[in-house]
């Protein structure tokens, strides 16, 4: 059974459809690239999934439960965690609290009140740390960070919620070359563990850990399959790579 | 006050101040010491006295403010509402109850100024209130009643920022004009006077525990998990909610304790200071509040108690003098100044200078180089990279 199921989702925006009847799953502890080039809806579709917006007509389906229409809060409790385009981190807290508040744990107000720091939740912290190169900033407030780093705290931010799906939306953008080769390690490592759906422009990046990729275009899938095979699609190479590209 | 993590591989923990730092203890019991001795060295009925518990009362208005604008970004510009409701309701009770022992110049025994409104009789709905234990507890119930239903309204609707700021500012506006217009019931313009008041040592004393409960209460508050998240909404409120953050519950959570904090501040005063005028649940008074914290240091718990009591007590000194006629404007530059050239408050600046000292000494620099070689000794790659041999690109 599909981990993340799509169906028929429509999304019409003031006259302009966005998503066109779109359709396409994720199966569990699968790492899937998102390709596709600029207002193919790419990151709308992750807004629909995560519940920002909310779809014109259509489904989601996650696990088997419709989470159509449910507000972003109810949806990361379903298991689905998201990664901004731009880093997106609480500025003044410590990288050490940030991480804290996105363990996963119970959310409500009255439950949250008396919790306290565990011993278990310290090492799963550092741990964390540890594993995104992190530590040696734990102390300082995150907006001290670099661009790099600011990315990489918030997937540290997402593998501390230990959610059921990932969805990363350009996590490389903005990076130097060295630090895209080692961000498509981490993901690599985290994906592991757990689902995940990449949004990537960088072809070096898609190179590197793409197994299975899905190439939209104009709100609807276009084509998917292996990279290798859906970079040799005629339709692929017409509207994505320009028609006759040599790749 | 500093748990290091040290570089050996031991356990390691987050760098975090103390619940209450000796600093702050030691300190904190000399200004209670000061405050709580200060009836015997001014005498019971000296204006100082009045005042300081005034202030008091004020220091923990401007906390409560502190508590959703410093640490959670709700910035409310009618938080006088709550104060004012809660000054309100004592203020009547204190009045009836001394109607009744102090009959008016007719010899009817319910408040003057709904005698000279015409009323025949205390009001039907106004009688629950000659039981003071009840009026106090309505003082506060009410008002954090009050700012749940307003909590709802807008925050679950996604409202904050600039227009939740415009809505609490009509609000308290409305309160003002409700109370000058039913003056029957509220005493209008005058207010409500003229009843037995507590001012003296112990209701001093008393202002002091509460306020010292308060001060700890937000303390536990912003320094607990739950703070974090507060001010984590006030950073990213976005973020907070796709990491499964109620972000409205939270706001809506307190928002209403800082109700209850503004209410009871209220109640004191109103029992303290013998009078209560609509001036107390109004804009002007609203924004005075704001003016404090952001004097003092928002985000810190000792700038709203320091702005309060320096704003204020400057306003008295110059009150004496030739400048009295232009305080407002006084107080208008030193608003503007404070934004201007340290945006963080007194608190706040000084905090970020110590901070920032602190962060050269030696020790600071031992732990960073340690932490260094560590990372350095470490594989270069994040672990379960690739290694150089299985590059895939």
């Amino acid at each position: 059974m599909a981990l993340l199921d799509v169906q028929g989702l429509t999304t019409v925006v003031s006259g302009y459809t966005i998503l066109n009847n779109l359709s396409f799953s994720i199966d569990e502890n699968e790492l899937r690239v998102l390709l596709g080039p600029n207002g193919a809806g790419k990151t709308t579709l992750i807004s629909m999934v995560t519940g920002q917006f909310k779809p014109t007509s259509g489904k989601i389906f996650f696990n088997g439960e419709d989470i159509t229409g449910r507000s972003p809060d109810e949806i990361f409790i379903a298991g689905i965690s998201r990664k901004f385009q731009v880093p997106n981190m609480y500025e003044t807290l410590s990288v050490y609290d940030n991480i804290l508040i996105s363990l996963q744990s119970a959310r409500k107000v009255f439950k949250y009140m008396f919790k306290r720091v565990t011993p278990e939740d310290n090492e799963r912290i550092w741990e964390i740390l540890d594993f995104m190169e992190l530590a040696r900033k734990a102390n300082e407030p995150a907006d001290t960070l670099s661009h790099g780093e600011r990315q990489w705290l918030e997937l540290a931010m997402l593998v501390a919620s230990n959610p059921k799906l990932l969805l990363l939306d350009e996590p490389t953008t903005g990076m130097t070359e060295e630090g895209k080769r080692r961000t498509a390690a981490l993901i690599q490592r985290i994906a592991q563990n757990h689902t995940v759906l990449l949004v990537e422009h960088d072809m070096h990046v898609v190179r590197q850990i793409a197994r299975k990729v899905t190439v939209m275009h104009q709100g609807q899938v276009l084509a998917e399959g292996a990279l290798d095979e859906v970079v040799e699609n005629e339709m692929v190479k017409a509207v994505y790579l320009g028609k006759g590209g040599q790749h | 006050m500093v748990m290091a993590g040290s570089g050996t591989g031991g356990a390691r923990s987050a760098r975090r101040a103390r619940f209450v730092p000796i600093w702050a203890l030691v300190l904190g019991a000399l200004v209670v010491a000061l405050i709580g001795t200060f009836p015997y060295y001014a005498g019971d009925s000296s204006y100082l006295l009045l005042l300081l518990g005034k202030f008091l009362c004020f220091a923990i208005f401007a906390l409560s403010i502190d508590l959703i604008w410093g640490f959670t970004g709700i910035l409310s510009l009618g938080q006088a509402v709550y104060f004012g409701i809660g000054a309100y309701f004592v203020a009547l009770s204190l009045k009836i109850n001394y109607a009744l022992e102090h009959p008016t110049r007719y010899g009817n025994k319910f408040p003057d100024f709904m005698e000279w409104n015409g009323l025949k009789e205390l009001p039907g709905f106004m009688t629950p209130l000659i039981s003071t234990p009840l009026a106090v507890l309505c003082a506060v119930a009410i008002p954090t009643f009050l700012a749940f239903i307003f909590g709802v309204i807008t925050f679950k609707r996604h409202i904050y920022g600039v227009y939740c700021a415009v809505i609490t500012l009509a609000e308290s506006l409305i309160l003002q004009e409700f109370i000058i217009e039913y003056q029957a019931y509220t005493g209008g313009f005058n207010g409500i006077t003229d009843y037995s008041n507590y001012v003296g040592a112990p209701f001093l004393w008393f202002i002091l525990a509460v306020t010292v409960a308060f001060f700890l209460i937000a303390r536990a508050l912003t320094h607990s998990r739950i703070g974090t998240v507060l001010k984590a909404i006030r950073d990213n409120d976005v973020r907070a909610e796709f990491m499964g953050y109620n972000v409205a519950n939270y706001r809506i959570f307190v928002f209403c304790v800082s109700a209850f904090m503004s209410a009871a501040a209220g109640a004191l005063y109103a029992a303290w200071v013998g009078i209560v005028s609509f001036l107390d649940a109004g804009p002007v008074f609203s924004v005075e509040g704001v003016i404090w914290t952001a004097v003092g240091g928002r985000a810190t718990l000792i700038g709203p108690f320091l702005g309060a009591f320096l704003v204020r007590g400057l306003e008295f000194l110059l009150s004496s003098s030739w400048l009295a006629n232009y305080w407002q404007f006084f107080m208008g530059i030193l608003f503007i100044a404070v934004v201007l050239w340290i945006p963080d408050g007194l608190v706040g600046t000084l905090g970020g200078w110590l901070r920032k000292r602190r962060r050269g000494t030696l020790e600071q620099i031992r732990e960073e180089q340690d932490l260094l070689a560590r990372d350095r000794q470490r594989d270069w790659e994040p672990a379960g990279a690739p290694k150089a041999g299985e590059e895939t690109v």
